[in-house]
């Protein structure tokens, strides 16, 4: 009965009981503020301790309570407090101290806050106050402010600063000593930080930390990590004489019960091999890395989340590791943690990344994940609410259709994954657009004639509009996806293509003032006139406008690369009819002779080997012996010197130009070529 | 001929086995050193770990070793454990947060579990507008942000639902275990958060022991210690 009673007092109107909450909770908003604000410091103590447990573990209301101006008023009572000593000053320093490390924990909204009311340098006075409880307090906050983005980079390379540092290092106080490590995490960055750390003998300061307590053994092998990433120097002086132990005692914390030391010394460990290979090279210690971080996605929290992304730093670029990984049953652990379900977005997104480097290099890996029908998670997660996890999942379908078995038998072709993959390439968020295009540039090199349906659901045209963006990233990869799409494609579909990009718009992408934007149009023409003779007149339309460009480029190539690209435009297109030939030898060798040498005898006597085969090798088109204008050619070539430079090359170090050189030697001859 | 061929196989095994007489064996104990002060300190870990705060002032005293740890700030953190054990969560959660204000801070998991106890304890005590409201305020926010608080949430809520709570499946929520369960996790959380490690050494010592002496039955026979605390040495049946 009495249950019943209450039950239908409380149902009549859940909406009013609501919003009378909602009054109530405003009205504890404006009366904190105004408790705050008292002149009574036992008012204001009261008040600080009752916002500091409303706020605490509550996202919701810290940002409610910043919205509200609650901060401001925090910060001027640690303001106005900071040089008392006396003992209930010290609790408002204390209490204050707190409030504002919980706003600024794990919520960059709370740091802004605090950063703007101009807790920080206070907050920094606290550290040398002498009771040790508001050190603590000062330094906690400190500590949570410096692990968000928004804290101010800490210059280490100023004297004064790096004195200061080594005291938080060398002080009794745990949290101090937390403090000094964050400070590192958070601003090392450059190569001359780090060596600066190094020389002023932090890097010491922190192996013996090493041996301290549980908190400061995690602090020290992240900060450690931080230092000597990508730093040879660095890792050498970390492994090297100075401190034999110091890689033992990491080597040994691998083991720790501690799963969240496991996951930082493995991490340690990563990036000393990735800076300096020969270091931890032994396969021993390789194999138990990859044990021990599949081992750690066991974790349910945070440390479960961070072990893909340390997985995939291990196994990154490298297909010794990942072969290890592939025979210690990494991609069915992983599948097993993807089918458990309702998994945290950044789990999500690690484990996707995971297996997108798994499945980078090594059919086997990639075999084994379609067995799975893994590919369905992939497919689901291509439409998750979070951006991270739609990127993600573009990036391991890019490394699983990099199988050319499988994309021969169309297996990624379906409607399933094309239309959210279109759908992607107009999602708001530039890094899931650019990892949509990525995983569109492999699935449309399709060897039969699918490329249908995604010119169906109109992704054709949305690669054309993405190279217009204003990215450059999203520009160079939309050209590297439609000239994946150009492949060895019929000339119904290049067509297409070429309408809706045009020729004005191909040839300024050609000039685009990004040289790797540059390189990839370069590369889509070149697949565009390749094939039959029509495709050659592609680049003729509009007044030749796109073969102006790349003349235009390859006089004033900047990078290797525009010159190789740009050279096998002139290629295909000298192997055209005697029009197109004559309109390369146009490109080739400039009409009013101003004594400006031809740019191919640059090419020619470029250091870089493809370069040369592709410069030696457009001669060789265009003096075809059996074509009508070749002679003609031939004495113009000649003139320009670069006949006799063709012949300097007889005995060229790589193969591929030695053999081109004899072809066009062989052509030259048939003229009867008086070298005279 | 199967018959005797297994006799035959099981009398090798058996006189390949070793025997170990209880005085070789009490000699090559009293070879292994063993420094007191170790001991010792396996003793105050356990004390301190456990928070049994007044034998360990005791032990200290009386065998002069230093504990590991502020004792102090073991009676701060038998308080919040206490609290939990009590019903007195809100309580609890103040305590927590003068002690370290990161720890419920950081520590999403062990946030929502209080909090989930503390609706737990408006409900066994009958204030359901109060559970109600608790539960919308505080507990939906965190279980739109995790998908498995909301499922825990739900789960609590339930208990709402049953008149009789004796019948209601989700009923072990209000046995005393639960209350334990929290009063552990929080009672961990602060060890940790205190660079202690959160169980006692002495535990793990003892099912070192155990495994030691199942791998050592297949190879030996031995006197052994069957009762853990007697410490007895038993003579082995041969």
């Amino acid at each position: 009965m009495p249950t019943s009673a209450s039950a239908s007092s409380a149902s009549p109107s859940p909406s009013a009981s609501a919003s009378s909450t909602t009054t109530a909770t405003t009205r504890t908003h404006s009366d904190l503020h105004a408790r705050l604000t008292s002149s009574d410091s036992e008012i204001q103590l009261k008040a600080l301790r009752e916002l500091k447990n409303r706020i605490i573990g509550n996202r919701t209301k810290k940002l409610s309570f910043v919205k509200l101006g609650l901060v401001p008023a925090v910060a001027d009572i640690l303001a106005s407090k900071v040089k008392a000593i006396a003992n209930h000053e010290s609790n408002l320093l204390i209490q204050s101290a707190a409030v504002l490390g919980s706003f600024a924990c794990g919520f960059d909204a709370g740091v802004r806050a605090v950063l703007d009311a101009g807790a920080f340098r206070d907050l920094f006075r606290l550290l040398s106050h002498p009771d040790e409880k508001v050190v603590d307090a000062g330094a906690r906050s400190l500590r949570m402010i410096y692990q968000s983005k928004l804290a101010p980079k800490y210059d280490f390379l100023q004297e004064n600063n790096m004195d200061f540092l080594l005291s938080l290092l060398n002080s009794e106080n745990e949290n101090v000593t937390g403090l000094g490590a964050s400070i590192i995490i958070h601003s090392c960055e450059t190569v001359a930080e780090q060596m600066a750390l190094c020389h002023a003998g932090v890097l010491k300061k922190l192996i013996s930390l090493l041996e301290g307590s549980l908190n400061q053994r995690d602090a020290s092998l992240e900060s450690l990590a931080t230092i000597i990433k990508n730093n040879v120097e660095a890792v050498s002086k970390f492994v090297g004489s100075e401190s034999v132990k110091a890689l033992s005692s990491v080597i040994e914390l691998t083991k720790d019960r501690n799963p969240r030391t496991r996951l930082l010394a493995c991490m340690c460990l990563i990036v000393i091999r990735n800076t300096v290979p020969c270091f931890l090279h032994d396969i021993g210690i390789k194999t138990k890395l990859v044990y021990l971080l599949l081992e750690l996605h066991d974790d349910p929290g945070q440390v479960g989340d961070e072990a893909s992304f340390a997985f995939s730093s291990l196994i990154a670029e490298k297909e010794d590791l990942q072969k290890l990984a592939f025979e210690a049953n990494a991609i069915d652990k992983l599948y097993n943690h993807l089918q458990k379900g309702s998994l945290h977005p950044k789990r999500f997104e690690g484990i996707l990344l995971a297996l997108a480097e798994l499945c980078s290099k090594l059919e086997s890996c990639r075999s084994k994940f379609l067995s799975l029908k893994a590919l369905n998670f992939v497919t689901d997660a291509l439409n998750h609410d979070s951006p991270d996890v739609r990127a993600a999942a573009c990036i391991c379908l890019r490394s699983v259709s990099r199988s050319i078995k499988n994309l021969c038998a169309g297996k990624f072709m379906n409607e399933m994954i094309v239309i959210p993959l279109v759908q992607l390439l107009h999602d708001p968020c530039t890094s899931v657009q650019v990892a949509a295009l990525s995983a569109v540039g492999n699935i449309v090199i399709d060897f039969t004639t699918r490329r249908s349906s995604f010119v169906q659901c109109g992704g054709m045209k949305q690669l054309v509009e993405l190279t217009k963006s204003m990215d450059s990233t999203v520009r160079l990869n939309a050209l590297w996806a439609l000239r994946n799409s150009m492949f060895l494609a019929e000339t119904t579909c290049k067509e297409g293509i070429f309408l809706e990009l045009t020729a004005s718009s191909l040839a300024s992408l050609v000039c685009d003032p990004e040289p790797f934007v540059q390189e990839q149009a370069l590369a889509l023409v070149r697949n565009l006139v390749d094939g039959c003779i029509n495709s050659v007149e592609f680049v003729f339309s509009e007044g030749s406008i796109i073969l102006d460009a790349v003349g235009r480029q390859l006089r004033s190539a900047s990078k290797t690369e525009i010159g190789i690209q740009g050279l096998y435009v002139l290629n295909n297109v000298a192997s055209g009819n005697e029009f197109h030939k004559e309109a390369v030898m146009h490109q080739l060798i400039p009409q009013a002779e101003n004594g400006m040498h031809s740019f191919v005898i640059k090419f020619l006597q470029s250091n870089d080997g493809q370069l040369r085969t592709a410069a030696v090798w457009t001669v060789v088109n265009l003096t075809f012996p059996s074509s009508p204008g070749a002679f003609d050619r031939l004495v113009k070539l000649r003139n320009a010197g670069i006949v006799s430079q063709i012949k300097n090359m007889v005995n060229d170090p790589c193969l591929d130009v030695k053999l081109r050189v004899r072809t066009a030697l062989g052509q030259f001859m048939t003229f009867g070529d008086g070298s005279t | 001929m199967f018959g005797l061929i297994n006799i035959y196989g099981m009398v090798m095994k058996a006189t390949s086995k070793k025997v170990i007489t209880r005085e070789e064996w009490e000699k090559k104990l009293n070879d292994v050193k063993l420094r007191k002060e170790d001991m010792n300190k396996l003793v105050m870990n356990f004390l301190v770990t456990e928070g049994y705060v007044d034998a360990a002032e005791k032990f200290r005293l009386e065998s002069g070793t230093e504990p590991d740890i502020d004792l102090a700030t073991i009676t701060d953190r038998m308080a919040v454990k206490k609290a939990v054990q009590c019903g007195n969560v809100e309580d609890a959660i103040e305590k927590v947060n003068d002690l370290n204000p990161e720890i419920l801070d950081t520590n999403p998991q062990l946030f929502f579990h209080l909090q989930q106890q503390r609706l737990i304890e408006l409900i066994r005590n009958g204030k359901v507008e109060e559970a109600l409201e608790f539960a919308q305020e505080e507990l939906a926010p965190r279980g739109e942000e995790n998908q498995s608080f909301l499922e825990e949430l739900e789960r609590t809520v339930a208990l709402l639902a049953f008149e009789d709570v004796s019948n209601c499946p989700v009923r072990e929520l209000l046995d005393v275990s639960q209350r334990l369960k929290t009063a552990s996790e929080v009672n961990a959380a602060i060890l940790t958060s205190q660079s202690h490690e959160k169980d006692p050494k002495l535990p793990s010592l003892l099912k070192m022991l155990i495994w030691a002496q199942n791998q050592l039955d297949e190879k030996a026979a031995y006197p052994r210690i069957n009762d853990l605390s007697t410490a007895m040495l038993e003579d082995p049946a041969v």
